[in-house]
């Protein structure tokens, strides 16, 4: 692939002496690589435009992992744990959640409910990615399932989708390489350099932001709003007197249960 | 069973179970409907969910165990909210927030 590429770049600068130097690149590639037809292969390209898609995401995904990886410091563990649940779970916004429980004592049924209903939106994201995917063998379906993050759904729903020179699996793939690299090599900043951060600094502040600054633009229309207000009365005057931290998830049923229940029947579902 | 083990056990079910809500509508696309009222029900999980977790965080600190109201927290997360929604962006939320809990802390304490 190196080959075929390094080749092409060179018929790319000089157009005169094209046959020449393509002629003289010839014997350097692999033999697999003489037949590629694309200047650089379809999939090849699509990953890296996925990739680079993502990139003026990647920044707002390190405070988050910084985040993920010190509370699990925090919570008593060491590094094997902070990389194996971002690298597991690969899911931000519930390993905060379910470590921060853990924190806090919550039994395990808390932890693992709450951490699971936040995830249940990934569920919604499947159903709406899954015919975009559908070229996907079935042998690579569960491992692009295991792949699908915020960042990437959106991104591929979109631009992945609307571009012709790129092919949405490969695109999609990339996008998550960049992204969960991304999220794994600031999770392991965070747990190495979380136990030095002082508590007075109220860093645990930075778990309700984070989640904050993904709820605003989620905030579209009257419905939503509505859910919200719902919720967060309900997660002010439940959480601290329900026992367990039972609250959190009694306050989220009733927010879905509003939002179930106002949402006009008729109107598409997208 | 260990503190470890626990832990562990948490990130395998974690794992599993949103493994499981992420890659079989996936899989099973083209086999399977889903009943409309578990549409509707699952539409707004990521506002309830994400509203759920700001909302304890931005009204109380924990104090020997109890909730009790911190008035800078709650100013914090406003800022926060107002920033979020002009710029969209984690990194600009954060550090309003951030910004605006330390200047509430020295100003009004706790």
């Amino acid at each position: 692939m190196n080959g075929a590429f390094t080749g092409l770049v060179l018929v790319i600068r000089t157009p005169r002496l094209r046959f020449v130097r393509a002629l003289a690149c010839y014997h350097r590639l692999s033999p697999a690589a003489r037949f590629v037809e694309q200047p650089v292969p379809r999939r090849r390209h699509s990953m890296i435009t996925g990739a680079r898609d993502v990139a003026p995401i990647l920044l707002g995904i390190v405070p988050f992992g910084l985040v993920a990886g010190s509370q699990v410091i925090s919570a008593g563990f060491g590094m094997a744990e902070a990389i194996g649940m971002s690298l597991f779970v690969n899911a931000g916004a519930s390993q905060i959640a379910a470590t921060s429980l853990y924190i806090e004592g919550a039994p395990l049924f808390v932890i693992l409910g709450t951490a699971l209903v936040i995830n249940a939106r990934m569920f919604i994201y499947s159903i709406s990615i899954a015919p975009v995917l559908e070229s996907a063998s079935a042998r690579l379906r569960p491992l692009l399932g295991h792949m699908l993050v915020d960042q990437n759904y959106a991104m591929t729903m979109t631009r992945g989708r609307e571009r012709s020179d790129v092919d949405p699996v490969p695109y999609y793939i990339g996008a998550w390489l960049a992204l969960a690299s991304t999220w794994q090599l600031s999770s392991i900043a965070g747990a190495a350099l979380g136990p030095f951060i002082p508590a007075s600094w109220g860093l645990d502040f930075a778990v309700p932001l984070v989640f904050l600054a993904m709820l605003v633009p989620s905030l579209k229309g009257r419905l939503s709003l509505e859910v919200a207000g719902i919720t967060a009365m309900a997660a002010a005057l439940l959480v601290p007197r329900l026992p367990m931290q039972t609250g959190l998830l009694v306050a989220m049923f009733a927010g879905m249960l509003w939002g179930a229940l106002r949402h006009p029947a008729k109107e598409p579902s997208s | 069973m260990s503190a470890t083990t626990t832990f562990w056990l948490i990130i395998a079910v974690l794992a599993v179970g949103t493994w499981a809500m992420r890659a079989l509508p996936i899989m099973l696309h083209g086999h399977v409907a889903l009943p409309s009222w578990a549409e509707r029900l699952l539409r707004y999980v990521p506002v309830a969910a994400l509203t759920a977790l700001v909302v304890p965080g931005a009204l109380y600190v924990k104090v020997d165990g109890a909730y009790t109201f911190a008035a800078a927290r709650l100013l914090a997360a406003g800022m926060a909210m107002l920033v979020a929604a002009r710029t969209k962006s984690v990194v600009w939320t954060l550090a309003a927030g951030m910004v605006t809990l330390w200047i509430g802390q020295a100003l009004l304490g706790g």
